[in-house]
């Protein structure tokens, strides 16, 4: 079958870097696409389930990022774009290295900080946000939740937690 | 992954089955079915015409990781009854009457419908969508939008020099894959198509091929690859323009383009006009980052220079298995592939303005019909926020994360299992989908579904169905 | 069961040698019939021409390079559209319409019946898919086989009787009408980015020739008896000099025996127009049409089709894969190319042909020349190769310059064609004028006679009820003076009846019909098929990348088939 707790991962192994200095706080470019995992829970149909929180909601960074930040395999982090924020997973990258670059798979967790801008040719922005990364303590919402929280389609008026924030001007000065 | 047991259990087989996840569309499946009474010839435990009604498929043969996920699907999240929102924002079940009714009301009343979706369904239900469009001045889109939208776009600009598939397994001595990682998206595409399989021309297969895979990331395609070049993120625009200046005799100024040494540049030129017959295989890293629809004009120009030393030719990695046969189907019937706008009586198209984000973005529609797509799953946020302020009606298989933002949910069958239906491959090939099982008695057809939509919507106007149609 | 009468039309029916009679014409059941009852509805055209409706027998409407013309053209989309209206969907595009499109505006020419003349098997459901979506006129699709690797093999070897039966089934499995070549070895070496030139110039790697491959198919094609010969699109497609390789081609097929009944040719030559050019280069380029049409006039095995040049912009879309890639090189516009698996080659180069350019008006000479030139109109037919030369809306254009010297001779004169034209062809001495009789001809008579069709293309009793009526007194009327009358009337039938059916009105569509796919059902040879199917199957299975079962066209993409049944080896009457 092809169900898994979660995406396997390399184990992160400490690196002897120099220049690694423990950060909070990680300035990074995030990139989105599919991977394996994500793929195939999503089209089984599988997205309620814990499953799809980690094929889908998981940063993979570089193992060197990961001990910067001191972090290790399924720590949970908040990744903060100009378009929302987001808690999520952390993981070993399969495709490390990759050096100041995040990979979050394509779902609801990455659609909460990807750019909607199109640039008047239809497709928005999935691929090169800026973005940083830290870590947290909060657990990242299942889908449901998330979608509950994220567009409040059907919650009462009284609560106004709203993780999208402002929405962003079209004008974007960030390139 | 842990060893498992072959699967023995099973009544019958249904051989030459499509595969509906991506556009590799393989129709070499093997479905292995239990129970259930078979509507049509058998021979020994071989349904070789019909399908079996009441049974249920136990394993798939020959499927990837993706495809046999998609057709062993979980059925615990399975659509298999109409929902309506009720004031309290829960989905309450109801029966399709009501359901179909209330949708076409919602459309039939609206000013500016959107109906997004279509790549994992039928082309037979498309030409009810397109009909109801038609008459109500909907944008009908589909997932192109956001994903090669921009490599329409490219290849309006700058040509389109396709092959199919079998011409590269055939007589493809490279292959390059860039800004996709195939083995994790369309993972028999290197098996079936590209790279391992025993051409006419090249009889030993893989040993008889150059791999190069362009991506920023090490990807999973990378690592299978001979050559790995790592440009940087939102450098191919500049790295596809050395290549092409190398190409055309010209010396390049920098020693470092994209973070490639330009010695390595020239020398994967010289290896690509050296080649007998070079596929070039695109995806979403080209068409997402930031310089869009100009990457793939800039790899298409280059793939025409190329056709002067050689023998090039190209393929956009499609993802949804009929993606392209929306964009095929919208241009045999109105001229233009995606986005297209009914609102004025005649099709409009115009990029960014005329596409489903960027409707939303500006919250333009009043209704948003999503058939067999997810935009909860894909849209980003900035989009979606507006589904919340509108009603959105939903066909689909799954329960997804559309259905969190759906206010209708009108539960589907799926395609190439429980419905026939034609599709069509990321390089234009057409094949009939059949059907090897029966659906779930509660759910319809997307073709029966869309059509009554139609009719229903149709009554409301007070228009005659269209005689003899199309 | 409703009658009909068309009262006092004047009649062309050059296929029962009715020349402007004022005549009658009575149908009932979607047939012409002798007579009706007086109960009949009558028609009023009193004094107007009417003809049966057009057969075109050569036309690019349907298929996988259609769509991806449509896609990659925007901007031609763009240029014809027109809103919904009453019985009809919206229309787009000028020389790629869409397939809604594509039927209004033919039925609007009088047309009920066009060939889509290059189908490839491999995509054959696309192109029927396309085809039901097409209202209004009957589509027989003819199917690639020149650059077939199962083909190249037979014919290298010489096994006629094997690839006869190879071709019956295909006909069967893609729902075909009958063989085309294209550039036949020219596809198969654009796989390597090649290309052959001239007749005997081999295949890379197959070691055939075009002679080989032409030949062989001719005598499948008589063996089999099918109702069209073979089609042929020959070498060297639009290079100068070009003229001696169609000589060559025409010559190397007189031999062969012609085995139906109904046509009178062994080889159809199509638009022949691009295959006549004398000369080495574009410099010393001229006009080859006299020595093509000489060897048509004395020899009545070979049919063609002109594709006559309009000055448009249009899309250029053929399987001749590597003339494309020529043709981008030289207007450097976008390129497109589709190679088919095992199959054939494609490509798809927008061209603007400006009667400013000398080349292009040379070309449009040349196309006028050959009409004028060949002297038996059932030999010649009316194409512009449809959207490659010109959309085929503009036949009625073309059909006013063929009735008027006066016009031609004007276009030169004016320049409205550049001045070379009289340089390097002979047309301003070309002083014929074609009559109504000989443009039933070319545009309906004579192409349903080369397809081996008896149901249609005339109007005895037993055809089709399949008529136009234009608005056009014949008696009344000098084509020559009054040419833009007869383009606007050829464009705006008064009537286009198709098996009974009103379908335009006045110039309007006032119904729509479901189109019919018209096939050739070779019998008689199922155990040679069998047979040859145990040693395809093995290649099919190694080097095609989809399976046999789906690679057949299902009956759910033909829904409402003309079959045409044929005896293996006897011939049609």
């Amino acid at each position: 079958m092809t169900y898994v707790d979660k995406p396997p991962v390399p184990n992160v192994v400490k690196f002897d870097e120099p220049n690694a200095k423990k950060r909070n706080k990680l300035e990074v470019m995030l990139n989105t696409g599919s991977d394996i995992y994500q793929g195939a829970c999503k089209k089984r149909g599988s997205t309620l389930k814990d499953e799809y929180r980690h094929a889908s909601g998981t940063a993979y960074m570089d193992p060197r990022d990961m001990a910067r930040l001191g972090v290790k395999n399924w720590d949970k982090a908040i990744v903060k774009t100009a378009w929302g924020e987001v808690v999520v997973f952390v993981a070993h990258s399969r495709d490390a290295p990759h050096e100041g670059q995040i990979f979050i798979c394509k779902g609801p967790w990455a659609n909460v900080i990807v750019s909607p801008e199109t640039y008047c040719c239809c497709d928005p922005t999935y691929k090169g946000v800026p973005a940083s990364i830290e870590k947290t303590d909060e657990e990242p919402l299942l889908m449901a939740d998330l979608m509950a929280e994220v567009y409040q389609k059907y919650k009462k008026a009284e609560d106004d937690s709203n993780k999208l924030g402002k929405k962003p001007d079209n004008n974007i000065d960030w390139y | 992954m842990a060893y498992e047991e072959p699967i023995t259990d099973y009544d019958y087989i249904v051989e030459n089955c499509t595969c509906a996840f991506c556009g590799c569309n393989c129709d070499d499946l093997v479905y292995l079915v239990k129970g259930g009474n078979v509507k049509g010839e058998l021979e020994d435990n071989v349904v070789v015409s019909g399908y079996v009604d009441g049974g249920h498929v136990v394993g798939v043969r020959h499927a990837c990781r993706l495809g046999a996920s998609k057709v062993m699907e979980d059925m615990d999240q399975r659509l298999l009854v109409p929902m309506i929102r009720d004031a309290e924002g829960n989905l309450v079940e109801t029966d399709w009457d009501t359901a179909l009714d209330k949708a076409a009301e919602l459309i039939a009343g609206s000013v500016r419908p959107v109906f997004y979706g279509w790549s994992e369904t039928s082309i037979e239900t498309m030409k009810f969508g397109l009909e109801l469009g038609e008459l109500v001045g909907a944008v009908l889109d589909n997932q192109a939008t956001i994903c090669h939208g921009p490599s329409l776009q490219a290849v309006q600009n700058a040509g389109y020099p396709v092959m199919t598939l079998g011409e590269c397994k055939n007589r493809a001595d490279m292959i390059v894959y860039t800004g996709n990682n195939a083995m994790n998206s369309h993972p028999r595409h290197l098996a079936r198509y590209s790279t391992f399989p025993r051409g006419f021309f090249r009889k030993r297969g893989r040993f008889d091929r150059t791999v190069v895979t362009m991506d920023p990331r090490y990807t999973d395609t990378a690592k299978m690859s001979d050559i790995w070049v790592g440009f940087e993120q939102n450098g191919d625009y500049e790295f596809y323009n050395a290549m092409r200046a190398v190409l055309r005799g010209k010396k390049l100024q920098k020693d470092v383009i994209s973070g490639i040494p330009k010695e390595d540049i020239e020398e994967l030129v010289e290896s690509m006009k050296q080649a007998q017959f070079g596929a070039l295989f695109f995806g979403l890293g080209l068409t997402h980052t930031l310089s869009k629809q100009r990457n793939i004009d800039i790899a298409i120009n280059l793939i025409q220079d190329l056709n002067k030393f050689s023998k090039w030719n190209l393929i956009p990695m499609r993802g949804h298995f009929n993606v392209n046969g929306f964009n095929i189907f919208m241009a045999y019937e109105q001229g233009f592939p995606y986005g297209v706008d009914f609102a004025r009586g005649y099709p409009r198209y115009m990029n960014g303005e005329t596409n489903t984000i960027d409707l939303l973005t500006r919250e333009e529609p009043d209704v948003f019909m999503v058939i067999a797509a997810d935009p909860g799953a894909h849209f980003p946020s900035g989009a979606n926020r507006h589904l919340a302020n509108i009603p959105v009606i939903q066909i689909d298989i799954h329960w997804g994360p559309s259905t969190e933002l759906a206010d209708i949910v009108l539960p589907g069958s799926f395609i190439a299992v429980e419905a026939g239906g034609t599709s069509y491959r990321m390089d234009g090939v057409p094949i009939y989908m059949k059907k090897a099982i029966s659906k779930p008695e509660t759910c319809r057809d997307d073709e029966w579904i869309v059509n009554e939509l139609l009719k229903r919507v149709q009554k409301i106007k007070g228009i005659a169905p269209r005689e003899a149609s199309k | 069961m409703v009658e009909y009468i068309l009262k006092n039309g004047i009649v062309f029916d050059p296929t029962n040698n009715i020349k402007g009679e004022k005549k009658d014409v009575a149908f009932s059941n979607g047939k012409i019939v002798e007579d009706v009852s007086s109960d009949a509805k009558v028609i009023d055209v009193t004094d107007k021409l009417v003809m049966a409706a057009g057969v075109d027998p050569h036309s690019h409407i349907a298929g996988p390079k259609l769509v991806v013309g449509r896609l990659y053209r925007p901007e031609d989309s763009r240029k014809g559209i027109v809103p919904a209206k009453g019985v009809t969907r919206s229309e787009t595009g000028f020389s790629v319409p869409s397939c809604p499109a594509t039927g209004y505006r033919y039925s609007r020419m009088g047309y009920g019946t066009v060939v889509e003349a290059a189908m490839p098997p491999l995509e054959a459901k696309h192109t029927h898919e396309e085809i039901m979506t097409i209202p209004n006129i009957d589509v027989p699709a003819l199917p690639l086989f020149g650059n077939n690797w199962f083909v190249l093999e037979y014919a290298r070897d010489g096994k006629v009787d094997e690839l006869a039966a190879f071709v019956a089934k295909w006909l069967k499995l893609v729902k075909g009408y009958g063989i085309k070549i294209v550039n036949p070895c020219g596809g198969e070496a654009w796989g390597w980015g090649m290309n052959v030139h001239g007749v005997d110039d081999p295949a890379p790697y197959w070691d055939v020739t075009a002679r080989e491959v032409v030949r062989t198919l001719a005598k499948v094609n008589e063996k089999l008896g099918l109702p069209h010969s073979i089609h042929l699109h020959p070498n060297d497609l639009g290079h100068p000099g070009n003229d001696l390789t169609t000589l060559e081609s025409m010559k190397m097929v007189s031999d062969i025996k012609k085995s139906s009944g109904v046509r009178n040719q062994n080889l159809h030559m199509t638009h022949i127009q691009y295959h006549s050019y004398s000369g080495t280069n574009w410099r010393d380029f001229k006009s080859g049409a006299e020595g093509v049409a000489k060897y048509i006039n004395s020899n009545d095995h070979v049919t063609c089709d002109v594709g006559q040049i309009t000055l448009d912009e249009t899309t250029t879309m053929t399987a001749d894969g590597p003339m494309e890639f020529d043709l981008h090189q030289l207007n450097g516009l976008k390129w497109a190319n589709k190679d088919i698996e095992l199959e054939t080659a494609s490509g798809i180069v927008p061209f603007i042909y400006s009667g400013r350019n000398s080349v292009h008006s040379v070309q449009w000479a040349i196309g006028l020349e050959l009409f004028l030139g060949i002297k038996n109109p059932w030999q010649v037919m009316l194409t512009t190769d449809s959207p490659n030369a010109g959309p085929f809306i503009r036949y009625p254009r073309v059909i006013s310059w063929l009735m008027s010297n006066k016009r031609r001779m004007e276009m030169i004169e004016n320049r409205e064609v550049h001045k070379a034209v009289e340089k390097k062809s002979s047309l301003a001495t070309l002083d014929r004028e074609y009559g109504f009789d000989e443009i039933a001809t070319i545009s309906r008579a004579g192409p349903a006679k080369a397809y081996g069709f008896t149901d249609r293309g005339h109007l005895g009793v037993g055809a089709n009820a399949d008529i136009a009526v234009y608005d056009l007194e014949p008696n009344n009327i000098d084509p020559s003076v009054e040419h833009e009358q007869i383009e606007k009337a050829f464009g705006n039938a008064l009537y286009t009846i198709k098996n009974g059916q009103t379908l335009v009105k006045d110039g309007e569509v006032v119904a729509i019909k479901q189109s019919q796919n018209i096939w050739t059902n070779v019998q008689g040879l199922e155990a040679e098929e069998a047979a040859v199917m145990k040693e395809v199957m093995p290649v099919f299975n190694k080097y095609y990348t989809i399976k046999f079962e789906n690679y057949k066209v299902h009956d759910h993409f033909v829904s409402n088939p003309i079959e045409v049944k044929v005896q293996a080896g006897k011939a049609s009457k």
